[in-house]
């Protein structure tokens, strides 16, 4: 279990704190997913738990123990997946595995065993001899992911893995990642695909502008006792039908709205054909992912 | 040996194996200034060398005093004499013709009156003529002329002392002056600790000027490296793998070092087997073997103060262009001042107290020491010294630039 406990952080020579008050309990065997939009904190919370940076104020544990401690006494416990491809482009993908094993102080026959698990794992047979930059974006994802699990890390930080790949990769991914927990690796998992989320973690936490908007369970967080309706109408939605159902507008002239339940739908069909609105499209259904983050963390652009 | 320094080392060696332009450059650049250079400035390294000039003598007196003069000439061997003869005209055509560059025109009665050049008859004596290829430089025409001089003076000494000594009886030199052989009256030689070692030649000089040269050129595969491994965001991954800082330097100094060794191997092997063939003299190394480590500790040191530049560059640039443009340009201005590229003994004085601050003169002096004045361990220390310092204060800045990058983010 990974706790964090009240943890604040400022970029030096900054006016507003990057993270502030940040408190989240992350169970130890499954799929977590931290979400935020740009600028939210992501990066910098995944930087505190990669030890890239160091908490103002506020503990971070591991199991217990503070985290400091526990990259001490195990450094490979948590290991770094960056955006980025972060490994060398004039190597090999079997010379870049050998490279980051040896430099996690792998022993020569654990080099060679858990970089074979690694290929295995990330199925990278076919390419082993191949210099990474003459690999496609998906193999590169994939020689990323594999060069994380070298150490058998306790938990693993996977920021953005699936950015600029193919659909195939991306599935390929996120069903090798969704399977990590059984392996005995945690995950913390970023990314701005809400479907990628939905699919793969049991727990979310949305950060926005360094602090902790919401978190826990994405069952809970996408069940609502009220009802959500999409419409798509003929013409704008009257400022009053918008004010009482708390509308959203997610298109040209469409609309999500709160219901305060399933029985409100024919009055509010009958003042919409009183205000001459014909409605082309009606969708009555549950929130999903986006529907939650969009709510949390408005619409305006953050970069 | 610790395997995460074994895998750095591995990983830098590959990366470097791969640069294949990169590494063309370190080896085929230093070879090519040395051959160039050293064909180029062969004649200004050497004491008492020939110039690439000719010169011909129209003697129209042909008395023993005339042939004694152009034998003093010849030995003065700075100008080639190409021809001899009495036909003035041909001697102006062939000047035209641009096949020789001066012609000395003896007059008649050159050795009749060498002794009285005002004249006892009221009439002065017919004056030597220099004719003159306009092209030649004027500091040329009058090296020429004071050679002439020289050699006048001299004739009409020795033809005066024989006159003097016939008359007042004195012991003379036997046989006519004209047959005489004069023994070198100047000779140059070098200064140095070792009686037998030989004068420094071009290629002596120019070997380890530019090894030293190219030994700094690690500047560009060392930062573009370091700035693919910024960028893509390794740097930060070996971060987070708890790898320090200091040991990812101490990862890139060894395959960076062993470079630079094999291009002093190279560069050797090109004074001592390739130049020859252009028509210059062979690198002749020191044959003691105490010598020799000395040659090789000099070529330790500017490697290590090569290396330790190259990753201060690489540290304090943020992009590929900006380490060329910043480590080309700073290893051209050390050159230049470091007597790499213009001779130290060429510069004015104040150029030279400049070239005191570039460590390309620092190593540049060391294997001068060895090779030239054949100097002991001590003598090298304020060279050793220098270099020394100065990579390790590369290196400490480098480390302190990447610890201030660091703190400004936290």
């Amino acid at each position: 279990m990974l706790r964090i406990d009240g943890v604040s952080y400022r970029y030096r020579n900054t006016d507003a704190p990057a993270l502030r008050d940040i408190s989240l309990a992350i169970p130890a065997g499954g799929v977590y997913g931290l979400l935020g939009p740009n600028g939210a904190g992501k990066t910098t919370l995944i930087s505190l738990l990669a030890g890239l940076l160091t908490a103002g104020l506020g503990e971070i544990s591991l199991d217990g123990q503070p985290l400091a401690v526990a990259r001490a006494e195990n450094p490979r416990a948590i290991a770094l997946v960056p955006q980025d491809y972060a490994f060398y482009p004039m190597l090999t993908v079997s010379e870049n595995l050998r490279f980051f094993a040896g430099v996690l102080g792998l022993s020569a026959a654990e080099q060679k065993t858990q970089s074979a698990a690694a290929i295995a794992f990330a199925r990278l047979e076919q390419v082993v001899g191949k210099r990474a930059d003459q690999l496609s974006g998906g193999l590169r994802r994939r020689l990323n992911l594999a060069i994380g699990l070298l150490g058998r890390p306790q938990l693993l930080l996977l920021d953005e893995p699936t950015v600029g790949v193919d659909p195939q990769s991306r599935h390929f991914l996120l069903d090798a990642i969704a399977a990590l927990p059984a392996a005995g690796t945690s995950v913390i998992y970023t990314s701005h695909y809400m479907e990628e989320v939905e699919a793969i973690c049991p727990q979310i936490a949305i950060i926005d502008q360094g602090q902790v908007l919401v978190d826990g369970a994405l069952s809970d967080l996408l069940r609502s006792p009220e009802p959500l309706l999409e419409l798509t109408l003929d013409r704008p939605l009257p400022a009053e039908l918008g004010e009482r159902y708390a509308a959203r507008q997610e298109g040209a002239l469409k609309y999500c709205l709160e219901l305060p339940s399933t029985a409100a739908l024919p009055r509010l069909l009958d003042e919409l054909a009183a205000a001459a609105c014909t409605v082309h499209q009606l969708n009555l259904g549950q929130h999903n992912l986006e529907q939650v983050f969009m709510q949390l963390t408005k619409r305006s652009l953050r970069d | 040996m610790s395997p995460r320094l074994l895998a750095l080392w591995l990983k830098e060696s590959i990366a470097l194996l791969r640069d294949r332009h990169g590494l063309l450059a370190l080896f085929i650049m230093p070879t090519i200034f040395i051959l160039v250079m050293t064909m180029a400035l062969r004649d200004a390294f050497t004491p008492g060398v020939s110039i690439d000039v000719s010169y011909s003598v129209v003697d129209l007196d042909r008395s023993p005093l005339s042939q004694a003069l152009i034998k003093r000439l010849k030995k003065g061997a700075s100008f080639q004499l190409r021809d001899e003869s009495t036909d003035l005209d041909a001697a102006r055509r062939s000047l035209l013709d641009g096949e020789q560059n001066l012609v000395l025109v003896l007059p008649k009665e050159f050795g009749s009156r060498l002794l009285t050049p005002g004249g006892t008859d009221g009439r002065p004596a017919e004056p030597l003529t220099l004719l003159v290829d306009p092209a030649l430089t004027p500091a040329l025409q009058l090296a020429f002329r004071n050679q002439v001089m020289a050699a006048l003076g001299a004739v009409r000494a020795d033809e005066l002392t024989s006159k003097a000594g016939q008359l007042f009886g004195l012991p003379v030199a036997p046989g006519a002056s004209v047959a005489r052989e004069w023994p070198d009256e100047i000779r140059s030689e070098a200064v140095r600790n070792d009686h037998n070692a030989r004068l420094p030649s071009s290629v002596q000089q120019n070997v380890p000027a530019w090894l030293i040269f190219a030994m700094f050129f690690v500047v560009i595969p060392v930062s573009s490296i370091f700035i693919i491994e910024r960028h893509q965001g390794t740097l930060q991954r070996l971060r987070a793998i708890g790898v320090p800082f200091r040991l990812i330097l101490a990862g890139k100094l060894l395959p960076f070092f062993i470079v630079n060794q094999l291009q002093a191997v190279l560069m050797v092997l090109v004074g001592i087997f390739l130049v020859p063939l252009f028509g210059s003299e062979a690198l002749a190394l020191p044959e003691r073997l105490p010598l020799l480590l000395e040659w090789w500790v000099v070529s330790a040191a500017v490697s290590l103060a090569a290396v330790a530049w190259a990753l201060l560059v690489a540290s304090l640039a943020r992009t590929s262009e900006q380490a060329t443009v910043v480590g080309g340009v700073s290893n051209i201005l050390m050159g230049a001042i470091g007597g790499i590229m213009v001779p130290k003994f060429i510069m004015p004085a104040a150029m030279q107290k400049l070239a005191a601050l570039s460590p390309m003169a620092w190593g540049l002096e060391g294997f001068h020491i060895v090779m030239l004045r054949h100097g002991s361990f001590v003598d090298l220390m304020p060279s050793l010294g220098r270099l020394l310092a100065f990579a390790i204060l590369s290196l400490a800045l480098a480390i302190w630039l990447n610890h201030r990058s660091l703190a400004a983010q936290s």
